[in-house]
């Protein structure tokens, strides 16, 4: 039943543009995901935010300097060819992660997992967080917690989810309107919705009909320079976060400004100039 | 001379060799050797299969007793009480406001059960704390909907008979883990008679396999 | 047969044997391993049935519709509310963080009072028993005037009780904390006359001119200019961005205009100059200058020619020239004043040069303008009961035109004016600049009365705390305010019981009155503030119940509009920071840290950068080039006339040399490790300047000096 209709393939794009760099995003991820905090967050290392805002700068001094934010969900990677061969999803030994070929979304299982942290080290993106204490509430604060996610314990890793929940329950809303189709509307992230600048447009990159699909254009062949790479932008204002490694992630983003663009891989001089004019441009239209 | 010392003047000149065969004494040390094997081995074997599945579990007794058969007679079908939500959410054990769609605080029969009940939760305003037997974990996401809305399942096929039940019997819940008998499974033999016997993840992955050909990913059933 | 070593090796081989042949080591060994996870302290949530509920933010003056989705009816989210007149569905991280305030570690649980330095436990009774006791004691004394009020905002029905009981109890001594709101109220009344505010249609300018207004950093309604500036591209509306540092507004502007900090009023006023010189003003709205205008204009291209003005503000003459008739030039120009979140200490004179530009490109009361719209008047009090001593206080001359002038003239006197404040929903401890010296007058003052939900500093400094409910426990109403074109009027209604022993602010107000009898209590004929709203609000209670909102306006007004040019037509003084150090010490506006109430909640700060807080090591932003000898991330101590505390550098491309930047709203001391002694209140370091024409805080920064520490 799950392999035999077209699968979904869940993504985002999001316009750095119109990014504001507030941190909503990230403070509705917490709320939504049950992410606890501790007294000093200032080490952002074991600070567990699943969406985490950077702030990208031009590099260049007084007065043209500029600046954006880029906020950082699990980018949910296809691995090389897309075949759902993840970084993490590939070391993880328990099986506490793996990648959904239905959805596209890479899970995480929290009582399976045992704090290896492989994952974390496979990542590319770090947007993996391990859990070095027990999450504690300041009493009477567990109250807000949200039973569609499960509180996580000391000595797991956890990510977002794409907000998996909201697809689990609104299944089950389309099963009780009887279909087992999820429409757009009804399966946003918490990031998403929050957004105050619209900058996040959250969908199925498989559907033709669906927003994120329209923007990002992705193309279905792998890319002629690099065959492990599958999902390739045709809108040549959009990108991926290291796309030459053949990760294939289900994170696009989008900025009119070449310098943001650039910011999203690592390029040798003069490279970027070869590369600007097949990735993220107009080569396959 | 004690024994140990006897033992240690022969066995430690000895060696290895002038030890058991030949020495009769030692006979008898084995034959009551195997005595105490076997005694011990029953013993514990016994206790391994019979007592520990007892002491695994405490034994809770609800509330008060629900007679399902009583009710399903009034109300028809499961569904009357245990729905699915308009959003496609499944309520489970109905809270006291659904109670109080039929009962008040004046009891309706005249069994002691209902005389509790009415004094105790009704009068009170107080939910019932019930055991549930089906409770899983915390990581397990379950979706009523899709086994009874697309899959078209009925509730008996996992819960069994429950609808003829005059009792509710004792709850068992593990002592360490904190789950249900009903989830861990029933028979210390690891037999599973019915679907309802137990409910591991590995059972739901075995009818996913069976009905859908792919025991699902993780996401499918966790949360 | 003897029992010999043997038989115990069989009895133990015997038991071991049957135990593995039994399920136990199995069985055990899988429980354990699920027992490890679901530790017994990992909180499990209940289950239970969605319902979603409707209400309005009320944590800064955005005045967001919000939905609290909750699970058998335990709020579990807060998301926008869709199609809501002021966010539209959008919300801020604040405020979906606000059940996170519910819980809070320094809620006030139960009504305190002070003795020895510590904090009791009181019932309501008693608390409102001490307070009307200190009351009558004024009253008897006739000296009612010796009692003042502080409150967070100005407009709404609780304030408006606050205000209703100082007039009925006879004193003039009601202030506001300096908000946006408050700011924008002066200007108006200084240009158009008393009881105007000004709205600013960002939707529809097609060219914003802001003065350091951060449209995406927190100003004015947070959530609505965060959607204006993101469909501003498709609109191609052009939004130029004048401040000392690349804010996040100046990132995303079409243009950043750094300028020298302090010298916005000259920019502003040098821009009028061009407008006059190039008689690009518009003559049909000119008719309305009245006041002074031929005096304004002949100050104008006297006081401040392009040279002079580049000179003073750092941007190129041409650059103004350019950038003036840029503006006037547009369709919709509008300019906007209030630096940051446009809150705090700013400047009237800068306030009233910005708008003066709107005057003169005449785009007032026109889409994609500024509207000079009446203050919101939904509410009708009734007349207050006044008796002779009433009224013999209540015409008493105000002690202050500013909190910030009140506290500094209680700390100069030796006995102080004021023998009862009560502060509701304000921080004056820990916002006004130098808040020691707020602190030192509090100490003057014999008694004090906080009405807080949260044990702040303001609140420590109290003598009686009266603990109210957070906006999520109780109902009222919410207009928005701040500089939003429309007037929308919002209905907060419980959407969770109290969690602790707090009750409603208007209810607290309204016990107060009724145990002080007299004319006061007559003045207050209502049985509780539910009551009492329901009669405020006549007319619109039925649709504010029915749909959540009503929108009082929301098209430009009618009718013409004057503009008094008397003011600025006398060039008041540009107050400079004060000090003669190298640097000039200016406050940061971030989004992700309010600066008034309430502090920070836990998800905010966890939202911190580690460029400005680490630990509890606060940053300050230093260009590279300015910094000499500093190192990035090196400490440094950072000394103004007002202190000097240590901090650790960020060197950041995007602020102008010579000025050094601290992130506003951390440093707090109250009962919250999530959020408390965390970095540096930069209040602390910037002494008040009062303004002469608005008797307001005019201190927005302070000249600095660092050195590697």
């Amino acid at each position: 039943m799950i392999h035999d209709k077209k699968a979904h393939k869940y993504g985002m794009v999001i316009d750095l543009d119109k990014c504001t760099g507030c941190g909503t995003c990230a403070v509705s991820c917490m709320s939504e995901n049950n992410v606890p905090f501790k007294e000093d967050e200032s080490d952002k290392k074991d600070s567990i935010t699943w969406m985490r805002v950077y702030r990208l700068t031009n590099g260049r001094p007084f007065p043209d300097t500029e600046v954006v934010y880029m906020p950082r969900p699990c980018q949910h990677c296809g691995g090389k060819g897309d075949h759902g061969h993840s970084p993490c999803v590939s070391v993880c030994p328990a099986t506490a992660t793996d990648y959904g070929y239905d959805t596209g979304i890479v899970s995480q299982i929290y009582t399976r997992c045992f704090g290896c942290r492989y994952c974390m080290a496979a990542c590319p993106y770090h947007a993996r967080y391990f859990n070095w204490w027990d999450p504690v509430w300041p009493e009477g604060m567990e109250k807000y917690l949200s039973p569609n996610v499960s509180p996580r314990m000391r000595g797991v890793v956890e990510k977002c989810s794409f907000c998996y929940h909201r697809y689990q329950l609104a299944r089950e809303k389309a099963y009780v309107n009887g279909t087992d189709e999820v429409p757009e509307a009804d399966y946003q992230t918490a990031c998403t919705t929050a957004c105050p600048a619209g900058a996040i447009v959250f969908g199925d990159l498989n559907n033709p009909s669906h927003k994120v699909h329209q923007i990002v254009k992705p193309d279905p062949h792998p890319d002629p320079l690099n065959p492990d790479v599958v999902g390739k932008s045709r809108n040549p204002r959009v990108f991926r976060l290291l796309e030459r490694l053949g990760t294939n992630p289900k994170v696009y983003y989008m900025s009119e400004r070449e310098w943001v663009r650039k910011m999203g891989d690592h390029y040798l001089d003069g490279e970027w100039d070869k590369v600007k004019n097949v990735y993220g441009s107009a080569s396959h239209e | 001379m004690s024994e140990i010392e006897n033992k240690t003047e022969h066995g430690s000149m000895d060696g290895a060799t002038a030890g058991t065969a030949e020495d009769p004494k030692n006979d008898t040390g084995l034959g009551l050797g195997v005595i105490f094997f076997i005694v011990a081995f029953l013993i514990c074997f016994l206790s391994g299969w019979l007592l520990f599945p007892k002491l695994l579990y405490s034994k809770h007794e609800q509330p008060f007793n629900f007679d399902h058969v009583l009710h399903v007679e009034e109300t028809g079908d499961c569904e009357s009480c245990h729905y699915l939500r308009d959003d496609g959410t499944f309520s489970g054990i109905p809270k006291l406001a659904s109670c109080l769609d039929c009962h008040t605080d004046e009891p309706m029969g005249e069994t002691m059960d209902e005389a509790v009940f009415a004094a105790e939760y009704v009068a009170k305003e107080k939910e019932v704390p019930w055991y549930v037997y089906a409770r899983q974990p915390d990581c397990v996401y379950f979706s009523h909907a899709a086994h009874t809305e697309a899959a078209g399942m009925d509730c008996k096929t996992c819960h069994g008979p429950i609808d003829e039940t005059r009792t509710s019997r004792l709850y068992e819940e593990n002592r360490l883990t904190g789950y249900s008998r009903d989830i861990w499974g029933k028979s210390i033999w690891g037999i599973k008679k019915n679907p309802w016997d137990r409910m591991k993840m590995n059972d739901c992955a075995k009818c996913h396999v069976q009905e859908t050909g792919h025991k699902g990913y993780c996401f499918q059933c966790h949360k | 047969m003897k029992v010999d070593r043997r038989s115990f090796l069989g009895l133990g081989i015997g038991a071991v044997a049957g135990i593995a042949v039994s399920p136990v080591g199995a069985k055990l060994t899988d429980d354990f391993s699920i027992w490890t996870q679901n530790w017994p302290w990992t909180p499990v949530p209940p289950d239970g049935e969605v319902s979603y509920d409707r209400s309005v933010c009320n944590l800064c003056p955005g005045s967001c519709g919000i939905t609290v989705r909750k699970i058998d009816g335990r709020p579990v989210k807060i998301e926008g509310l869709d199609t809501y007149p002021v966010n539209d569905g959008g919300v801020c991280l604040h405020g979906i963080a606000g059940l996170q305030y519910l819980y809070d570690p320094s809620r006030v649980k139960t009504p305190l009072k002070k003795v020895n330095q510590r904090f009791v436990p009181i019932s309501w009774d008693e608390a409102l028993a001490m307070v009307t006791g200190r009351l009558k004691q004024l009253q008897e004394d006739q000296n009612p005037e010796a009692l003042a009020c502080i409150t967070g905002s100005a407009q709404g029905s609780v304030p408006g009780l606050f205000n209703h009981f100082m007039a009925a109890f006879g004193s003039p001594n009601c202030l506001t904390m300096p908000d946006l709101e408050s700011w924008l109220v002066l200007t108006a009344t200084t240009l158009h006359g008393p009881k105007q505010t000004l709205g600013f249609d960002i939707d529809h300018s097609d060219y914003i001119l802001s003065f350091g207004a951060g449209l995406i950093d927190g100003w004015g309604s947070p959530v609505a200019c965060i959607q204006a500036m993101a469909g501003r591209k498709q609109r191609e509306a052009t939004l130029v961005q004048i401040e000392p540092r690349l804010s996040n507004t100046a990132a995303g502007a079409d243009r950043w205009i750094p300028v020298k900090p302090g010298t916005e009023a000259d920019l502003a006023m040098g821009m009028c100059g061009v407008l006059l010189k190039e008689n690009l003003f518009d003559p049909v709205f000119a008719q309305g200058f009245t006041g002074g205008f031929m005096r304004f204009t002949a100050m104008v291209q006297k006081e401040y020619p392009l040279d002079k003005v580049a000179e003073v503000t750092g941007v190129s003459a041409d650059d103004i020239q350019k950038t003036a008739i840029a503006f006037a030039k547009a369709k919709m120009p509008v300019a906007l004043p209030g630096k940051g979140r446009g809150e705090g200490a700013q400047s009237l004179k800068e306030f009233a040069a910005v708008h003066t530009l709107n005057c003169l490109t005449g785009n007032i009361n026109k889409k994609g303008g500024v509207f000079v719209k009446p203050l919101p008047d939904y509410l009708s009090f009734p007349d207050p009961v006044i008796d002779d001593m009433a009224q013999k206080g209540a015409a008493a001359e105000p002690l202050a035109a500013s909190v910030q002038e009140l506290m500094a003239r209680i700390d100069q006197s030796d006995q102080s004016p004021v023998e009862v404040l009560v502060v509701y929903n304000a921080n004056p401890c820990f916002a006004l600049n130098d808040p020691s010296r707020v602190a030192a007058a509090f100490e003057k003052i014999p008694f004090k009365v906080c009405v807080s939900p949260y044990m702040d500093e303001t609140a420590m400094a109290s003598d009686v705390i009266l603990p109210v409910s957070t906006f999520l426990e109780q109902m009222e109403d919410v207009p928005s305010r701040a500089g939003l074109a429309a007037s929308v009027v919002g209905l907060a209604r419980p959407m969770v019981k109290p969690v602790f022993d707090t009750r409603s602010p208007g209810d607290v107000v309204i016990a107060l009155a009724g145990a002080l009898g007299g004319g006061v209590a007559q003045s207050f004929p209502w049985e509780n503030y539910e009551d009492c709203l329901k009669q405020l609000a006549g007319q619109i209670w039925k649709p504010l119940t029915r749909k959540g909102h009503v929108i009082v306006s929301g098209r430009p007004p009618a009718g013409s509009v004057e503009t008094d040019f008397s003011f600025l037509a006398e060039n008041p003084d540009t107050l400079k920071p004060a000090g003669d150090q190298e640097f000039t010490l200016i406050p940061i506006d971030n989004f992700r840290v309010p600066s008034t109430v309430p502090a920070p909640s836990p998800f905010a700060i966890k939202t911190v950068s580690d460029r400005i807080l680490k630990g509890t090591d606060m940053f300050v932003e230093i260009n590279p080039q300015s910094a000499n000898h500093l190192k990035d991330g090196g400490f440094a101590t950072l000394t103004t006339p007002a202190g000097s505390v240590r901090v650790r550098v960020h060197f950041n491309d995007g602020i102008m040399p010579g000025v050094i930047g601290m992130v506003k709203g951390l440093g707090h001391t109250l009962n919250n490790r999530y959020v408390s002694g965390k970095g540096v209140n930069i209040n602390a370091l910037i002494s008040p300047t009062i303004e002469p024409g608005s008797g307001m805080d005019a201190a927005y920064g302070i000249r600095a000096g660092i050195s590697k520490a």
